[in-house]
């Protein structure tokens, strides 16, 4: 399953070859000083001893120079020494060479001699170092030391440099092989792992292994981002399952309507009547579409253009002028306590249509005879509001759910009644928007009490401006 | 017969705005593009322009920006399909007279119209408003019918002003109640229904020709007759 190439582009492989070139190219700079340093050092000490056979030999008495040779050459255990004297012109007079080398000028100054020099009883001519210098007497004496102790250190250094690299890159390139492969496993893992959530299987995780590694950090992230995309499909999901319920019921009345007036021809009250009905429903799907459109536009709505210092009690008042008389139509007695003095921050239409819509819902679900009451008080953060109603109530299971877009109560509330459901929407997000926070309860008489915090909440807020 | 200028570059709108207003009596011109119908609205001689936001070539505020400032003061309903509040009140900032978003229902937009035109023949000089027996004072905020007073609260008195100030006009419950309420939002069509129903006992009282007349489907009207 693991290809080569996977291994070229994982970025553990891809370090470590980096590291280990580098590490090589520093293990050849080290040796190679090494190297260079040792050979200095030996090539000094091979120049200091010929320097000083060459003063012995040139300072003693010339009758006693072939014996001095001869012990110099005998003290030579490893026979690294070579001496020659020559005459003037060049014949061998005594040593152990045959002639003078042709690179090394009579100058009495050390020389290296890479070519080495004709021993005798020798065939390999060893590369050396050494000078030649004339005698009083004319001849040439030639004095040289093999150098190949260097050689044989440059040798152990190449070696040791050999036997260093492959025992630590080499094992260190295949475990680092090895380690990048576990990191690999692990991608492979997840992306086995979010093939069926890519087809649509939104309830997986990634694998976490719990070592708390980069992967593992990864993975939660990406998990906790699944979680999130989880609960908004299903969320859109129930919208449109609610939108396709609620919009059925009123098309199907619609086409039933439509259906008899093409049968009858209106029957005997003509078509005007049904034609009424059928305008009738028609305009209340088109309230029903505004009203979803409304709330996406409040749910997208990021601007705070229209926010500026809003006198709360005028806005209670105004709703409450608004909807006094169907109240009174519907013989509701509908009070307004408001000892609301203050001012607060807020987008005054949205503000008025948030408290327009839950005032217009108690008064819906409130039966005829029964109460509605806007209550604004002041709390030590600022001002709330209570809409208490005496209706039926929200069952406790379905605060939560009642503020959620195109929510409709299962029981408690009647179904037929047109609308219901997305007033509170609309009030949710309004309210979301402005960082305030509302809250659905009871009150004694068994009915409804919706409280609309007026002050920012600070974990309100940080959901409005996510 | 007014004339009506329709800037609106969608055929199907434009149809629709055309044939609406036209069987209404009034004799609608129609062009497609900002640039042709900034022309005809400054040269045209016009009582009303329908005019879009949006616009291939020049774009529906620049329009009604260009025309104010050529001194053209013909009303202008803009419509739009950006029913955002900050767009209503750009548009109507940069001298629209109405604001009416898209989809809307025909006979909305025709009342709107009419309501336009009306508006630019009278003027709003008059402190006393009448229509047939019914006289509204604006400066005492009473309101007569017939010889007698009409006690009214203020919320009442405001929609009645609204009312007789385009008498014979068809409003739709919306205008109402952005004229009355300063707010543009769906109450829901029974709460001004209800509106109506208390300011209509008061204002026609059994016995006397009704004032304030609905139109089936529409709105209301005020007017002497049907």
């Amino acid at each position: 399953m693991l290809r080569l190439s996977d291994h070229w582009r994982s970025a553990t492989t891809r370090l470590i070859l980096i590291y280990g070139a580098f590490f090589v190219v520093w293990s050849i700079v080290l040796v190679g000083v090494v190297y260079w340093e040792t050979n200095r050092y030996l090539s000094r000490v091979v120049d200091e001893i010929v320097e000083q056979r060459a003063r012995y030999l040139t300072s003693i008495d010339r009758t006693r120079l072939p014996e001095a040779m001869e012990a110099t050459g005998a003290l030579d255990l490893r026979g690294v020494m070579s001496l020659g004297l020559f005459d003037a012109s060049g014949g061998y007079v005594d040593g152990n060479i045959d002639s003078v080398p042709a690179d090394l000028p009579p100058d009495g100054v050390i020389h290296a001699l890479p070519q080495g020099l004709d021993r005798r009883g020798r065939a390999m001519r060893e590369p050396a170092r050494g000078l030649a210098k004339r005698l009083e007497s004319g001849e040439l004496l030639v004095i040289a030391r093999d150098t190949s102790v260097i050689d044989q250190v440059a040798v152990i250094l190449r070696h040791a440099l050999l036997w260093g690299l492959s025992l630590t890159v080499i094992p260190g390139l295949i475990g680092g092989l090895l380690l990048s492969r576990r990191p690999l496993r692990r991608v492979r893992e997840i992306e086995a792992a979010i093939e069926p959530i890519a087809h649509g299987d939104l309830g997986r995780r990634l694998p976490v292994s719990g070592r708390g590694d980069e992967v593992d950090l990864l993975a939660a992230i990406v998990n906790r981002m699944l979680g999130e995309i989880e609960r908004l499909i299903v969320e859109v999901k129930g919208v449109c399952d609610n939108i396709a319920h609620d919009l059925r019921t009123p098309l199907t009345r619609l086409r039933t309507q439509l259906h008899r007036l093409q049968e009858t021809g209106g029957g005997e009250e003509g078509f005007a009547p049904t034609l009424e009905r059928c305008i009738v429903d028609v305009d209340a799907l088109l309230d029903r579409f505004r009203a979803l459109l409304r709330i996406s536009e409040l749910e997208d709505l990021r601007r705070r253009g229209g926010f500026g210092s809003v006198d709360l009690g005028e806005i209670l008042r105004q709703v409450h002028e608004l909807y006094a008389p169907l109240a009174e139509d519907n013989a509701i007695v509908f009070r307004l306590e408001s000892e609301v003095a203050t001012k607060i921050r807020a987008d005054p239409h949205l503000l008025f249509e948030a408290f327009s819509n839950l005032v217009a819902n108690a008064i819906k679900f409130t039966p005829n005879g029964g109460k509605v009451c806007v209550r604004a008080s002041m709390e030590a953060q600022g001002p709330r509001v209570d809409i208490v109603d005496s209706g039926p109530g929200i069952p406790s299971g379905e605060r939560d759910a009642v503020l959620k877009r195109f929510y409709r109560s299962e029981c408690g509330r009647e179904i037929s009644t047109p609308g219901y459901g997305l007033g509170l929407s609309i009030v949710s997000a309004i309210v979301r928007l402005h960082g305030f926070r509302m809250r659905i309860g009871d009150n004694e008489s068994g009915g409804a009490r919706v409280s609309v915090q007026c002050w920012i909440d600070a974990m309100a807020a940080e959901h409005a401006s996510r | 017969m007014a004339r009506v200028l329709t800037i609106e570059d969608d055929a199907v709108t434009a149809h629709e705005i055309v044939t609406e207003l036209t069987r209404r009596g009034n004799q609608v011109d129609w062009v497609d593009n900002g640039t042709a119908g900034l022309d005809r609205a400054v040269g045209g001689d016009y009582d009303a322009i329908t005019l879009d936001r949006m616009l291939p070539g020049l774009d529906g505020l620049a329009v009604i920006t260009a025309l104010r400032d050529a001194g053209v003061e013909t009303p202008v309903l803009m419509i739009s399909a950006l029913s955002d509040v900050d767009e209503r009140v750009r548009g109507l900032r940069a001298g629209g007279d109405d604001y009416l978003t898209k989809p809307f229902a025909p006979d909305e937009m025709v009342a709107r119209i009419e309501v336009l035109l009306r508006r630019h023949r009278a003027t709003d000089r008059e402190t006393v408003l009448r229509v047939a027996d019914l006289e509204l004072d604006l400066i005492e905020r009473s309101a007569r019918r017939g010889g007698s007073v009409l006690e009214l609260l203020p919320i009442e008195f405001r929609l009645l002003e609204v009312l007789v100030r385009n008498s014979g006009q068809v409003l739709t419950r919306t205008m109402i109640f952005e004229a009355v309420w300063g707010y543009h939002f769906d109450p829901g069509t029974n709460v001004i229904d209800v509106h109506i129903g208390r300011l209509r006992k008061k204002v026609d009282p059994p016995g006397l020709p009704p004032l304030i007349h609905t139109v089936r489907g529409s709105g209301y009207r005020l007017a002497a007759s049907e």
